[in-house]
């Protein structure tokens, strides 16, 4: 309401500056291709604040304009936004001619190349992104199984709740994932550790293949994935959006809802967001059978407040997740002979039925995200931005119900994470652009209950250089980073029982080059060639003891040295009127490649015998090619066709390495039907995945033979439903539409049941605007 | 300038502070919930009470929670032949001070635990273990021998409806004087126990030395 009165009284004085022939109208029509006229579609000329929605023939009319040259904006929801420059000196018509994004947007955006203005990007690697509506469409989801539907991108699971996203076949610790611009940092080392983020906040998120250490830091030897949230607003008004999911197997229920706004005024630049999601699931079910104990509940939060002027801006973040979820209860094996057992049944031994409760074991994680971030703009000197984030990450893993009745957990591990950023993004030519950065980190873990990780403090420095040098159809981009990291543990002797502090320090120089050539306009050709790095993480040098519900007992190694990845990735990418495609292919050099190599020994204990493994170091080679292409077989009618395929080497023991991504194929067809009535952009799609059966792999390294290939069938429907002056988006998919019996080579629990079965969704998306509304009544109180 | 230079600093001074906290120096004890160092078996001749035999199987564990080498060296029942004896499981935690007794825990919840006994080497006809005492899943036979002659019976029931036996007391009858092992085995059934071996997990599976003469 206060909005209200403010943006009538901007009105106002606005029409008092008092220029003598503020009387020129603006009318016209907005409609879409076949001639579909748009209702409830916005009309807005951005310097005067001045904006209507369209009546139900799609017409509409903003009066009283002063002459200049505006920037006028019409909007309609699933639609590409029209952006024109429009001087006005006498009465003027126009009509608007709408392209359904549909039509524009790949499956998964293919490169961008509007994206070489962006200097602080790498554009030599691969880098796929998902958003509008393809991130719609995995609404409901984690982030793990969010991006699967990109070519190279799979996830490793820990049954249904737990999924953890894999680029190149490298996951946990080799891949980074910056959320809103902050490395996340929690127990990212455990497969069984998913991260804690929220898909919610994100309009975008990006996967960059391929080692990216330059520009984001050590670690990133398999890839970045960047969880990316739209910019606030920086037009006055409210407005927001909610989400709801519902989803048939597992009873999942989610929602999400945005409120955002700016102020206006003396608060001109002031701009904030509330967000806030819910997800709630039961015990899923596969073909035959539910799991046990694979529920979940999340509550997650976030909040925004930033102030932006021309020169400087300045932003506070801050979000909260948390989670509880349950360990499917068929995987707690007791040793090797019960898994042996469990190996044996076709099914769970233990029959279980739906319910929401969260028995044991089950995990209870927290992780808070505060974020402080500011810009300056130079005349002289470029932009310089400083981002300072602390991260809390709490974690507590419950376990059955002990001996003596204790309700603790059986493990808490708590990690602080302090990171700094300084970039400075140097003034551009027309030729080159470039930045320097500085990175900061501090961590600091402690441990309660069992030991599996030791308590630890670590420091780690950064400073690089990029710089991208741009002429005609060449565009060539270097960089070099040095690296420093100091780690402490804390940590009782076994013998003495006093507190030791095992010491490390790595320090690394690491590089990449690249280049993008215009073999034509929409054919281009890009390479990358860059080296990254990583130290040992404290559960690799220091842990010891039994791996839950994998039977095995892992041994750390305290003598290990860093990794170091020298990856080569080249990509062909073809963007025409009917065929569009993508071709990657890399080459991952990864020595002193850290892995738990199975001992085939056994350590005795109470419980029985389990299997050891050491961490070792061994020389790898990931290789491999991602595949997209799509063909328009009519304006209406697309059929797209994805491939992914990974040939990952243990070069010391001239064999496979163990838990590599099987080969995996989606092909499918998408029908955009049109306009019926009040229901606009009608699409279907069918999707078929197939994953082939994982012949790749050594001997002995696994309890049981790789699972077999399976084929899923996937449907979805989707459309804009406008009902009065409000839209809805809605999408209705079936996944594992024939309820598919079959197991993933990349699912931790594939020793004990199916995966999921057969599972139909609902979507709802209701986008709200209290900006759009105060126009129209604007429009309706001067006519 | 002076501006961004002040902010950089207080952003420092955060750091510092936050940094100076070290709550990971002080190293919290392991408490390992499930601990669960040492089995006893202690049999009592029915004929003659003073005609006892105590076996102890034990495994204590490092400051950090970690199995130090299992200790059998007092893990052997000398029995003698054709005799039947009362039998005891105790079962400890020796990592508490006091030792927690087990076994006390475990009697409180017995609808969610089941003892097997498994004599070995067994013959693939004659299985020498009782009708009520299952055998375990995927034990080797032998066929040539030569076998333990040990009978063990569960004597102990817990409060399910029936109620399903137990086994932290039981009956041990030994036949003609033979050597081998008896296979302990504690399966932890919550909220699944049937009397049968397959639900659940094992919390305890260990092994004895058994001579009898």
């Amino acid at each position: 309401m206060l909005l209200l009165v403010l943006s009538l009284k901007g009105f106002s004085q606005q029409d008092s500056i008092g220029r003598k022939s503020c009387a020129i109208i603006f009318k016209g029509k907005v409609y879409a291709a076949g001639n579909d006229s748009l209702p409830y579609a916005t009309v807005e000329i951005k310097e005067i604040n001045k904006g209507v929605v369209t009546d139900e023939q799609g017409n509409f009319l903003i009066k009283n304009i002063c002459p200049g040259t505006y920037t006028v904006e019409c909007n309609y929801l699933g639609f590409k936004s029209i952006v024109k420059q429009i001087t006005f000196n006498k009465n003027i018509s126009y009509d608007f001619l709408m392209m359904s994004e549909d039509i524009q947007v790949q499956e998964v955006e293919i490169r961008d190349t509007k994206r070489k203005e962006e200097k602080n990007e790498m554009i030599s690697q691969q880098r796929s992104e998902l958003k509008g509506k393809d991130l719609d469409r995995t609404r409901g989801l984690s982030l793990g199984e969010s991006l699967k539907s990109i070519p190279g991108v799979n996830s490793i699971q820990t049954g249904p709740s737990i999924s953890k996203p894999i680029i190149h076949g490298l996951h946990s610790n080799r891949i980074l994932i910056l959320n809103n611009g902050v490395r996340q940092e929690s127990q990212q080392w455990g497969s069984e550790h998913a991260p804690e983020i929220d898909p919610f906040i994100a309009t975008k998120i990006s996967v960059i293949k391929g080692a990216s250490s330059i520009r984001y830091g050590s670690d990133a030897i398999g890839g970045v994935i960047l969880v990316e949230p739209k910019a606030l607003l920086s037009e006055p008004g409210v407005k927001g959006e909610l989400n709801l999911v519902g989803m048939s197997n597992s009873r999942l229920g989610a929602s999400s809802a945005i409120v955002e706004g700016a102020f206006d005024k003396k608060l001109k630049g002031l701009s904030w967001r509330l967000q806030g999601t819910a997800r709630r699931a039961g015990n899923s079910k596969t073909s035959g059978y539910y799991m046990e104990n694979t529920g979940f509940r999340e509550e997650n939060f976030s909040s925004a407040l930033a102030y932006n002027k021309e020169r400087f801006g300045a932003e506070l973040y801050f979000s909260r997740f948390n989670t509880s979820l349950g360990i499917f209860t068929g995987s707690q094996v007791g040793n090797i002979t019960d898994l042996q057992q469990a190996l044996q049944n076709t099914r769970p031994s233990t029959p279980s039925y739906f319910t929401y409760k969260i028995g044991r074991p089950n995990q209870q994680v927290t992780h808070d995200l505060f974020k402080a971030k500011s810009f300056w703009k130079f005349k002289e000197a470029g932009k310089l931005e400083f981002i300072f984030a602390r991260q809390q990450n709490k974690r507590y893993e419950y376990d059955h119900i002990p001996f003596n009745g204790s309700t603790n957990p059986a493990l808490y591990l708590q990690i602080i994470t302090h990171t700094t950023d300084l970039t400075w993004y140097h003034k551009s030519t027309k030729k080159i652009s470039g930045s320097i950065g500085l990175n900061g980190i501090t961590q600091g873990n402690v441990r309660a209950f069992e030991f599996l990780i030791p308590n630890f403090r670590n420091y780690g420095a950064g400073i690089f250089v990029i710089e991208k040098w741009k002429k005609n159809r060449l565009t060539i981009e270097g960089g070099v980073r040095y690296d420093y990291r100091w780690l402490r543990a804390y940590m009782l002797d076994n013998n003495t029982a006093k507190i030791v502090t095992p010491t490390y320090q790595f320090n690394n120089v690491t590089g990449t080059l690249g280049m993008l050539y215009y073999l034509r306009e929409n054919l281009t050709f890009t390479s990358n060639l860059g080296t990254a790095w990583r130290s040992p993480t404290v559960s690799e040098l220091f842990s010891n003891g039994v791996h839950q519900g994998a039977a095995s007992y892992d041994i750390g190694n305290p003598n290990l040295k860093s990794e170091r990845a020298y990856n080569f990735n080249a990509a062909i990418n073809y963007s025409g009127k009917k065929i569009n495609g993508e071709i990657g292919f890399y080459n991952n050099q990864i020595n002193n490649y850290i892995y738990s190599k199975p001992d085939l020994q056994f350590i005795h204990t109470v419980r029985g015998a389990f299997p050891t493994f050491t961490y070792t170091q061994v020389n790898t080679r990931f290789r491999g090619v991602d595949l997209l292409a799509s063909y328009k077989i009519r304006d209406s009618l697309t059929f797209t066709s994805k491939a992914a395929m990974i040939w990952a080497y243990n070069q010391t023991i001239q064999d496979y390495l163990v838990f590599t991504p099987a080969n995996r194929f989606e092909n499918s067809l998408k029908y955009n039907v049109g306009s019926l009535g009040k229901i606009k952009s009608i699409y279907f799609n069918l999707t078929n995945i197939y994953v082939a059966h994982q012949r790749r792999v050594p001997p002995n390294s696994d309890y049981t033979n790789p699972p077999a290939a399976y084929t899923l069938f996937n449907a979805d429907l989707g459309f804009d439903l406008v009902i009065g002056r409000q839209v809805l988006n809605v999408n209705f998919s079936a996944t594992n539409i024939l309820n598919a019996s079959y197991r993933d080579y990349l699912n931790r629990f594939r020793y004990f049941t199916n995966d999921v079965g057969r599972n139909f969704i609902i979507r709802l998306k209701v986008p709200f605007n209290l900006l759009q509304k105060i126009f129209f009544n604007e429009n309706n109180v001067k006519q | 300038m002076s501006k961004f230079k002040n902010q950089l600093m207080v952003c420092a001074a955060v750091l510092m502070l936050a940094a100076c906290n070290k709550k990971e120096k002080a190293v919290a004890p392991t408490i390992s919930n499930e601990a669960l160092t040492t089995v006893q078996l202690v049999l009592i001749n029915t004929a003659s009470p003073f005609d006892k035999d105590t076996a102890t199987w034990q495994q204590l564990l490092d400051v950090n929670g970690n199995p130090l080498p299992e200790d059998t060296s007092k893990a052997i029942l000398n029995l003698h032949a054709g005799t039947t004896y009362t039998a005891q499981v105790l079962m400890y935690d020796k990592t508490q001070t006091p030792a927690t007794n087990v076994s006390d825990e475990i009697k409180q919840r017995a609808n969610y635990h089941l003892f097997f006994f498994q004599p070995t080497p067994i013959s693939p006809s004659n299985y020498v273990i009782s009708t009520t005492t299952t055998n375990i899943p995927g034990t080797v036979t032998s066929a040539s021998g030569p076998y333990l002659n040990l009978t063990v019976n569960r004597t102990d029931y817990d409060t399910n409806n029936p109620p399903m036996q137990v086994g932290l007391t039981d009956n041990f009858v030994t036949g003609a004087a033979s050597d081998g092992h008896l296979r302990v085995v504690m399966r932890h059934q919550p909220n699944v126990k049937n009397g049968t071996y397959d639900p659940g997990s094992s919390d305890a599976d260990i092994s004895f030395r058994v001579h009898i003469y």
